[in-house]
């Protein structure tokens, strides 16, 4: 009997156990060891921390959406944050009338209704050419909702949730009591992302992208599979937007522009293209990035050496943030295309067989 | 007849790539389609799975109309499909290339997919009992986990093949399974499609260059020049006929 612990090789003796997610029960428990870490983390922190957590949790999900379209069947959308908004002003205009539990999900298929809609160019068009009709619903959603007279035209529509199940959810749990419902929806969305490439829907995507042609002559429609692709992705989005609308207590559509498309887009980049370990670092990377150049630029704003040497009328402190985030992307795409993910399978792979070389 | 291919017309614009071409194959034939280049043949055969659609003419399959069927369709129908310029998924293994071609067998919905998995599970490992059966006869077992994309010419086209076997055809179409191929290659080539013949009863659709395979494993053959069928039946009568030799080697003008 081979030793369940150890991973020196592939000793699989069924096709059940070929398509597992984990290969042995180290991984089962350094995934379940995470996820205690994930659930008592909070409780170390202050409520401004958790915040930043909360949002990278909930860009992950987004992520994880993106990672479908774009990822796997390779369709380039600069819309996630749209279809982020869709979720979000869903949950706003039925929160009054129903639980959280009905709302998020609402948002979640009326994004993915959107997303199919979105989706019907791609029918017609591919790379570039796509990419512009999703920009171009990205800039109709803006529009749509700036002139909206029901969604406040743009401005903050507030979204009340007081208690729940008993529970007082007031200002000082606030962070905390979502932080775990965004970490269940987070765990939900994974299990269910990592399930897609194990099953047919899944493999049709990475087929529809790799060669359409022959996707075609192996029984699946590509037409479908990338409406499928669009809808799927966006329903992601509107549940992550969903649950930004709860947490941050309203829906403002400064949240869902084009700058945070682009920048969901460049955490997947960054995180890896197609990965679950890239759609959390790929978030995380780029949160912690917008918080330190945040920082930063406050410092140098305050700092009068640096005030003295900058010439006058140039604000080079406020230019850091966009500086730094464009100067990242265009880094990993030169130097590590494959992303966080690559270092995270290298670093991982140091240790498994540590103290060796190999 | 199991596959009726009636009149079939297709232009391009003031180009006629095929012009009135008539074909009936029965089940379990296996018939070639031979022809000097840009005669037709794959015009002819991507007429058949649905890539493009004729101008006028009919195509049926065992009572289904093919003639405005899309590739996905045709497929669904019991027709796979060796394509000439390799089209696997270079990105994947050999394993997941066939595996893909298990698309539409075995039904569960998305939600299985997603969230429950049992049945998706089940279903996948009956496809993959498959997948390796399919392997096992084609003889690719050591390139199993290999991707594609590192494969030799060879071995792909051997890949391309038993993918379209891993659709459960009926009706296989192959589309020059042994161009560019060695001499030792290609008499394995042969001897897959006989065995598929034998084993399976399935009906092939050969196109290839190489007349010496194609006179010696045919039933019948069609020969095709400028989008036309000059002549077709058995081997040998098509290999006396004068039209064939003609469109072949040429003809004397001095005589």
């Amino acid at each position: 009997m081979r030793n369940p612990w150890a991973q020196t090789g592939n000793y699989r003796t069924s096709y059940e156990q070929d398509t597992t997610i984990f290969a042995n029960y180290r991984e089962i428990v350094s995934v379940g060891l995470l996820l205690v870490a994930l659930c008592i983390l909070p409780m170390f922190l202050e409520r401004s921390q958790v915040l930043v957590l909360n949002f990278i949790l909930i860009y992950a999900i987004a992520v994880l959406g993106l990672n479908i379209t774009t990822g796997y069947a390779g369709l380039i959308s600069v819309g996630q944050a749209a279809f982020m908004g869709v979720g979000a002003y869903t949950v706003a205009l039925s929160a009054p009338h129903l639980p959280f539990w009905l709302t998020i999900p609402l948002g979640g298929l009326t994004a993915a209704i959107l997303g199919f809609i979105v989706g019907i160019p791609s029918l017609r068009v591919k790379h570039l050419y796509l990419a512009l009709a999703t920009l171009a619903f990205q800039e109709i959603f803006v529009w749509v909702v700036g002139r909206s007279p029901a969604l406040a035209q743009g401005a903050a529509i507030p979204v009340e949730m007081r208690n729940f199940l008993g529970l007082e959810i007031g200002f000082r749990n606030h962070n905390y009591f979502w932080y775990y419902i965004i970490l269940f929806v987070l765990v939900l969305m994974v299990i269910a992302w990592r399930n897609l490439l194990r099953g047919k829907y899944g493999r049709a995507l990475i087929a529809v992208r790799d060669n359409d042609r022959a996707a075609d002559a192996m029984g699946m429609d590509p037409g479908r599979t990338k409406l499928f692709a669009f809808a799927l992705g966006a329903l992601y989005g509107g549940v992550a937007g969903g649950l930004l609308a709860y947490m941050q207590r309203a829906v403002v559509v400064e949240e869902f522009t084009l700058g945070r498309s682009v920048a969901l887009l460049a955490m997947a980049i960054v995180g890896g293209l197609g990965t679950v370990v890239g759609s959390l670092l790929g978030p995380a990377f780029i949160e912690f990035l917008r918080l330190y150049m945040e920082r930063l630029s406050e410092w140098m704003k305050s700092n009068a050496f640096i005030q003295s040497i900058t010439p006058a009328g140039v604000d080079v402190a406020s230019a850091l943030l966009p500086l730094s985030f464009g100067l990242v992307i265009v880094l990993f795409l030169i130097f590590e295309p494959r992303g966080l993910y690559n270092w995270w399978r290298l670093l991982r792979s140091y240790f498994r067989t540590w103290p060796f070389r190999y | 007849m199991q596959l009726t291919v009636e009149k079939v017309t297709l232009s391009f614009g003031g180009v006629k790539a095929l012009s009135e071409v008539s074909l009936e194959v029965a089940k379990g034939e296996l018939v070639s389609v031979i022809g000097p280049n840009g005669a037709g043949k794959t015009s002819l055969l991507n007429c058949i799975s649905g890539f493009y659609h004729p101008s006028s003419g009919r195509i049926a399959f065992e009572g289904h109309d093919l003639t405005h069927a899309s590739p996905h369709q045709v497929t669904q129908y019991g027709i796979a499909r060796a394509f000439q310029n390799i089209e696997l998924f270079t990105g994947m293994s050999v394993l997941e290339n066939l595996l893909m071609a298990r698309h539409t067998f075995g039904r569960y919905n998305l939600l299985d997919n997603l969230l429950i998995y049992g049945r998706a599970m089940r279903v996948g490992v009956e496809n993959r009992r498959f997948c390796e059966e399919i392997i096992d006869f084609m003889e690719l077992e050591p390139y199993r986990k290999t991707l594609v994309g590192n494969l030799p010419y060879g071995v792909r086209k051997r890949v391309e093949v038993a993918r379209a076997l891993a659709l459960s055809p009926k009706l296989l179409l192959l589309d020059e399974p042994m161009a560019g191929m060695t001499l030792e290659e290609k008499e394995d080539m042969v001897r897959f499609i006989l065995d598929i013949r034998a084993e399976r009863g399935t009906t092939i659709i050969l196109i290839e260059h190489d007349l010496g395979v194609v006179m010696d494993i045919s039933d019948r053959v069609y020969v095709l020049d400028f989008g036309q069928v000059i002549a077709s039946g058995l081997p040998e009568e098509v290999s006396r006929n004068p039209r064939v030799q003609e469109a072949y080697v040429g003809v004397d003008h001095a005589a």
